[in-house]
C-alpha cells in the first residue's frame, strides 16, 4: 500500500466496490477518490457522508462518551440496490477522517467488505 | 486541470475583497503552472506547478506540532527529519523512508495541516492581518511536495469552511478572543472527545488559536467547536460587550535554528 491512493485502488478491488474515497469529516472534504461517486459527483457524496460520520461520532448514544464503549468503528447504511460503508480512521494525530464504501449490493458481500475496509485503514496508518 | 475562479454559488458575498483578491492570484498562478510561495503576514501557500504543495499560518499547529503533540513522533524525529532532510527539500518522505511514519499518515496529516492553514491564509483572522499578496517565484519549501492540491478544490473547500463556521454560529468574535466555559460548561451534554478537549481548555485565558496549538488540534476543527460551543452556550467570551482588541498575531514562532537551517540550505544551492 502507498499512501492514499494506494488504500483507494486497493478498496476498489473488493467484490461489489463501485466507488471509494478517503473524506474528512469535520468539513466534508474528499482528500482521495477512486472509481465513481454514488449519484452525483465524489465531491457531493463526501460532504453528504460526512454530516451522517459527524452526527454518528459526535453523538453520545453511539460513543457512549467512554473510552470502553467508544469510539464509533463502522457505519453501514443498506439501500434496496447498495451498501455505503464508512470505517472511521483511527490515528495517533488529531484527524477526523474516514475511508467510504459504495457497492453494488447483488455483487458486494457485506461481512467480507466489512472485514477488509478494517485491514485497508490499519494499514493505511501502520508504518 | 484549468484553474478558473469557481463558478456561482462558490463566489460567495461574503468574502472579504482582501482574500477573493487573493484568490484570484492563485487562479492566475495555477493557470500560468507557477512554482514559489505566495506570502503574506497571514500565512504562505507554496505552489509547484500551479498546484498547492504546501501552506503555513502563524494561527494554524504546523505538521510537527501535530506529529509530536500526542506522541507520535518525538520531537526528536522530527527535528532529525528537518535537519537532514530540509536541505534537500525532502523532509516528509524522509519520514516515511526511515519507517518513522507510514505514507498515509504522513499524506493525511499534511494535507489536515495544508487545508488548515490555507483556510487562514486566504481568510485570516482580525482586520489588521491582510490576505498574501507577494509571490517568491522558485521558493520551494523544505518538507517537499507530498499530495499537491489543485487551486479549484483548495478554493472550493475555503469557501465551505467559512459557510460551516456562519452555519455553526453566526457570531465571529468567539473566533479571536480568549473564550470561558459558561456557568452550564461543566455540566452540557456529553461532548465528541476533541471538543471535549476544547471545551475544558476554555479558561478565559487562550483564545481559540492559542488552544489549537496546545492540544495539537486543526485550527479550523477548533474555531468551528468553538462556534458550535456557543451556540449551545457552553462557552462565551469573558467580556462580551468591550469591543475586542486587535488579536495581536500569535508569537511569530521563533524556530531560530529552523530558519538557521533554512538559511544554510539556500546559500548552498
Amino acid at each position: 500500500m502507498t499512501g492514499i491512493d494506494g488504500c483507494l485502488a486497493e478498496a476498489m478491488t473488493i467484490p461489489g466496490a463501485r466507488g471509494a474515497s478517503l473524506v474528512d469529516w469535520t468539513s466534508g472534504l474528499a482528500l482521495g477518490e477512486a472509481g465513481e461517486g454514488p449519484g452525483r459527483d465524489h465531491e457531493s457524496a463526501a460532504a453528504d457522508t460526512a454530516e451522517l460520520a459527524r452526527l454518528a461520532f459526535e453523538n453520545s448514544a453511539f460513543t457512549g462518551a467512554t473510552a470502553r464503549t467508544g469510539p464509533v468503528e463502522d457505519l453501514i447504511v443498506t439501500a434496496r440496490g447498495s451498501y455505503h460503508l464508512v470505517r472511521f480512521v483511527e490515528t495517533g494525530f488529531d484527524s477526523s477522517v474516514f475511508l467510504y464504501l459504495w457497492l453494488d449490493r447483488a455483487e458486494a458481500n457485506l461481512a467480507v467488505a466489512l472485514f477488509r475496509l478494517k485491514g485497508l485503514t490499519d494499514r493505511l496508518v501502520l508504518a | 486541470m484549468t484553474a478558473r475562479a469557481p463558478a456561482g454559488p462558490l463566489s460567495p458575498d461574503t468574502a472579504e475583497p482582501a482574500s477573493e483578491t487573493a484568490g484570484r492570484t492563485l487562479d492566475r498562478l495555477a493557470s500560468e503552472r507557477a512554482t514559489g510561495a505566495l506570502h503574506g503576514c497571514a500565512g504562505a501557500l507554496y505552489l509547484a506547478d500551479g498546484a498547492v504543495v504546501h501552506a503555513e499560518s502563524p494561527a494554524v499547529p504546523d505538521l510537527g506540532r501535530r506529529l509530536t503533540a500526542r506522541g507520535r513522533l518525538s520531537p526528536q524525529a522530527w527535528e532529525e527529519a528537518v535537519a537532514e532532510g530540509g536541505p534537500g527539500y525532502r523532509a516528509g518522505s524522509l519520514l516515511v523512508e526511515r519507517g518513522r511514519l507510514s505514507r498515509g499518515e504522513l499524506e493525511l496529516c499534511h494535507l489536515s495541516a495544508l487545508f488548515d492553514a490555507a483556510y487562514f491564509v486566504l481568510s485570516p483572522l482580525g482586520p489588521g492581518l491582510r490576505a498574501p499578496d507577494r509571490f517568491l517565484g522558485g521558493a520551494r519549501h523544505w518538507l517537499g511536495p507530498i499530495r499537491p492540491v489543485p487551486v479549484p478544490l483548495l478554493r472550493r473547500e475555503v469557501v465551505r469552511r467559512r459557510r460551516l463556521l456562519e452555519r455553526a454560529w453566526p457570531r465571529p468574535e468567539v473566533d479571536a478572543a480568549p473564550v470561558v466555559r459558561t456557568s452550564d460548561g461543566g455540566a452540557g451534554p456529553a461532548q465528541a472527545t476533541g471538543r471535549r478537549a476544547v471545551l475544558a481548555a476554555a479558561d478565559g485565558v487562550r483564545t481559540p488559536v492559542q488552544i489549537a496549538r496546545d492540544l495539537g488540534r486543526p485550527a479550523f476543527a477548533t474555531l468551528l467547536d468553538v462556534r458550535r460551543l456557543a451556540a449551545a452556550g457552553l462557552v462565551r467570551t469573558p467580556c462580551a460587550d468591550t469591543p475586542t482588541a486587535p488579536v495581536p498575531p500569535p508569537p511569530a514562532a521563533p524556530e531560530l535554528s529552523l530558519l538557521y537551517r533554512i538559511r544554510d540550505a539556500l546559500e548552498a544551492l
